[in-house]
């Protein structure tokens, strides 16, 4: 038997046999080397109560070369792309070694999720909230959790891919009146059609960039919100 | 492959006499700087050269082990390690001998560990037999070590609860492959152990897809470096990466050193050696175009990345052109017809509609496209504007005028440039009809072979000669204007001209009858346009050293002066 799969099948066992650390790895469809691994939510943090899925796909000359993953649950996170899911951590690039498991690299992503690394961002939007804010990044990604990750939430809800009553603001990590404070002004705050209205009604065309998404690429949160100037956001969502 | 041996070792044999001399010459030369050394010992041996070559070696892999090997056994005479140990210790300081020296007597086993030759003091494991830690065959005596893989990832911070416990049957498996049919295993001096098939594959990988030289254990977290006689070992009967591998570590040396560098063409494994050239001032002296003893067509730069001959422009200058040519080349002649910049902040400026009245995007500057004067002066009379003549449109219009002028200088320079590289290239075309007219030539007239060479002779030349002429183009772009610069485009005339002739002749038709005259007039031609050339390199490689040459704009290197 190839050595590749003879490994492979060992630490999809292995995983099977291991009920104490609730890792699981399964099979995507019959090809052994497309998989799909989950792990909980470390406690006492943000993402506690959730569950995650990792996408696994194993190279050609695993263990000698680093296993590829990516997130499948949507994650709110410095080190993980919240649009892709691609993972920043050194043992998926150059520290890979091949004693190095599917198991161990998905209890190394659960540790990755208690210890953020804000320094060497994967999303540079996130890890400025995170920066500039913690608390109210632990409550955008206690958000994700539960709508993504089918986190505890008021209704325990929320499963992935049922998207119905989302908080659009919640969910961008912003204040609620501060969003009400701009669509006051008559700006949009659907990221469907986006741009201020009176300017749509005056034919210049439809303008792209909702508000939420202006205030959030601007990281109009918390102190932050002191350095930015209303005009200048005004401007952005003019754009 | 087989080729390439058969070359080396012919090469060996023919540059028997160099040799000597380069391992004198590496030692004396990389300890001090003395390029006069390595020139004393070359000149007998080349031959006589033009003040516009630079003096280099060519090197095959088996001269440079050589050299490496010497290095080697003298660093393992004076630690009294292992030469196995000896090269990993260089490699880690990149043949610093010196830096090595001095860092080895002052904490031998701080270079040690940080070379991934010893083990770090404060290892869990119980220690080996220590004093001769670093002595231990690199292929190592294969202990049991149950305990070192689940216990040495645990003791690192990241993986604290990333490694399952190892099961452990009776008979030890390898942790990687869990294969249970392996009986035989291999482990460094750390003591990880695993099988041999595995070791194979994973150096194997590191060294076929990585290009890396050196490799670590496999274990997480373990920086024990696999030593020579190991990684051989592990790759048994696999010769291909064994010689993959040993040319990485030439590469790797050849790096470290100042005066050796790599031949850049493909799969060519020769290094030249080129003291003269080592440091980054003596660029400014010299152009150091050298040739590999594989072909005398793998001619490249010791001194820049640029691999043809860019005589007689120095590195420096070569770099800013070509990079100015990226930049501006295809874009230039659109921009000069559709454009016109900013008066405030030189940005280019496209008008694809609209009114007169400009603001430009970046500075927020506003003006009026048909005078380029400030808009606030316009008044009333937008849309049409009337106010040419006023001092600020003037000014502004000046302003213009220099950026297009300048934009007109580079492209006159480009132009010429482009046009000597794509004739140079045509005339590599006519090589196949000329050998065609050669051998026409061998049919029709009384002329044997050896005298019908002319024509290639002369391609040679005029191939040659476009090459100069192209970067001559480039130098003079940066040349600043005077006396200097009007002779060096006075000898580039006179080179371009002769050129342009010559490559008349050649493509001219044959006739039996004037075939004589032609042979008379192609040879005559040849031999001048050889000497204007060789006057155009000359004068140019000595106004380098007499500094001479005056750049209008900052160069590289030339700063001082």
């Amino acid at each position: 038997m190839d050595a590749r799969l003879r490994r492979v099948n060992k630490e999809i066992a292995d995983c099977k046999n291991d009920k104490s650390s609730r890792v699981t790895i399964d099979l995507v469809d019959d090809n052994p080397f497309h998989l799909i691994g989950a792990f909980d939510g470390p406690e006492d943090t943000p993402y506690e109560g959730g569950r995650f899925q990792v996408d696994i796909v194993i190279p050609d000359n695993y263990p000698f070369q680093p296993v590829k993953m990516k997130f499948i649950t949507k994650v709110y996170h410095p080190n993980v792309s919240s649009a892709s899911g691609a993972i920043c951590l050194d043992i998926l690039k150059d520290a890979w070694s091949p004693v190095l498991t599917l198991k161990s690299t998905l209890i190394s992503l659960q540790s990755l999720l208690c210890s953020p690394e804000p320094r060497d961002p994967q999303d540079a939007e996130v890890a400025k909230h995170y920066m500039t804010s913690k608390s109210s990044f632990e409550e955008t990604a206690r958000y994700w959790t539960m709508i993504y990750a089918g986190g505890p939430g008021k209704d325990g809800a929320g499963k992935p891919g049922k998207d119905g009553a989302r908080d659009e603001i919640a969910m961008a990590g912003l204040d609620r009146a501060h969003v009400d404070q701009f669509e006051s002004l008559g700006f949009e705050r659907s990221k469907v059609v986006r741009g201020p209205l009176f300017i749509q009604r005056g034919d210049v065309g439809s303008l792209r960039g909702g508000q939420i998404d202006v205030l959030r690429r601007m990281n109009y949160r918390g102190a932050n919100v002191a350095n930015i100037n209303d005009d200048r956001v005004v401007e952005e969502l003019l754009k | 492959m087989s080729s390439d041996y058969e070359i080396s070792d012919e090469e060996n044999g023919y540059y028997d006499e160099d040799e000597m001399e380069v391992d004198f010459d590496d030692e004396s030369a990389s300890e001090i700087e003395v390029d006069g050394i390595g020139d004393d010992f070359k000149v007998a041996v080349r031959r006589e050269r033009k003040v516009y070559d630079v003096d280099f070696t060519s090197l095959s892999q088996p001269e440079i082990e050589k050299i490496m090997q010497t290095d080697v056994d003298h660093i393992s005479g004076i630690f009294g390690v292992e030469p196995a140990v000896a090269a990993q210790l260089l490699r880690h300081m990149d043949w610093n001998k010196e830096k090595l020296i001095e860092k080895y007597m002052d904490n031998a086993s701080s270079v040690a560990v940080a070379a991934g030759v010893e083990l770090p003091p404060r290892e869990p494991t119980p220690p080996p037999p220590k004093a001769s830690s670093s002595r231990l065959s690199s292929t190592g005596p294969q202990r049991t070590t149950r305990r070192s893989t689940a216990e040495h990832s645990k003791s690192s911070p990241k993986s604290k609860r990333t490694t399952p416990p190892v099961e452990e049957p009776k008979e030890f498996v390898c942790p990687i492959c869990f294969d249970d049919t392996q009986t035989e295993f291999m482990a460094l001096i750390c003591e990880h152990k695993f099988c041999a098939s595995c070791w194979k594959e994973y150096i194997t990988s590191k060294v076929r897809t990585e290009a890396e030289c050196t490799i670590t254990c496999m274990a997480e977290d373990c920086n024990i470096v696999a030593l020579d006689p190991f990684v051989q070992k592990a790759l048994g009967d696999d010769k291909e990466t064994w010689e993959r591998y040993q040319e990485l570590l030439v590469r790797q040396f050849v790096s470290c050193i100042p005066h050796l560098k790599f031949c850049p063409y493909p799969s060519c494994t020769y290094t030249v050696s080129c003291p003269a050239a080592a440091t980054k001032s003596s660029l400014v002296t010299i152009v150091p175009i050298v040739t590999c003893g594989a072909s005398n067509t793998h001619v490249f730069c010791f001194g820049c990345p640029i691999d043809s001959d860019h005589r007689p422009v120095v590195c420096a200058v070569a770099k800013m052109w070509l990079q100015k040519c990226r930049d501006d080349s295809e874009t230039a002649n659109w921009i000069k017809s559709n454009t016109k910049e900013c008066s405030k902040c030189q940005s280019t400026i496209e008008k694809n509609g609209g009114c007169n009245h400009m603001t430009c995007k970046k500075c927020k500057y506003e003006f009026c496209w048909v005078c380029m004067g400030p808009w606030s002066e316009h008044g009333t009379a937008w849309y049409s504007c009337n106010r040419y003549d006023e001092k600020a449109s003037v000014d502004a219009r000046d302003a213009q005028t220099r950026s297009r002028a300048s934009l007109e200088r580079y492209l006159h320079y480009y132009n010429r440039w482009a046009n000597h590289e794509q004739s140079a290239k045509l005339s590599m075309e006519l090589y196949v009809k000329t050998e065609k007219k050669m051998e026409e030539m061998q049919i029709t007239s009384e002329l044997t072979w050896i005298q019908v060479q002319f024509m290639k002779k002369a391609l040679d030349v005029v191939f040659r000669c476009r090459m100069t002429l192209k970067w001559t183009y480039a130098m003079a772009y940066y040349l600043a204007s005077g006396n200097d610069k009007e002779l060096f485009e006075d000898n580039q005339r006179d080179l371009e001209r002769a050129v342009e002739e010559l490559s008349e002749l050649i493509e001219a038709p044959i006739d039996p009858e004037t075939i004589m005259t032609l042979r008379q007039k192609v040879t005559d031609k040849t031999v001048y346009v050889q000497k204007r050339n060789e006057i155009m390199l000359e004068d140019t490689a000595k106004g380098y050293l007499e500094g001479r040459w005056k750049w209008d704009v900052t160069v590289e290197g030339f700063e001082s002066d």
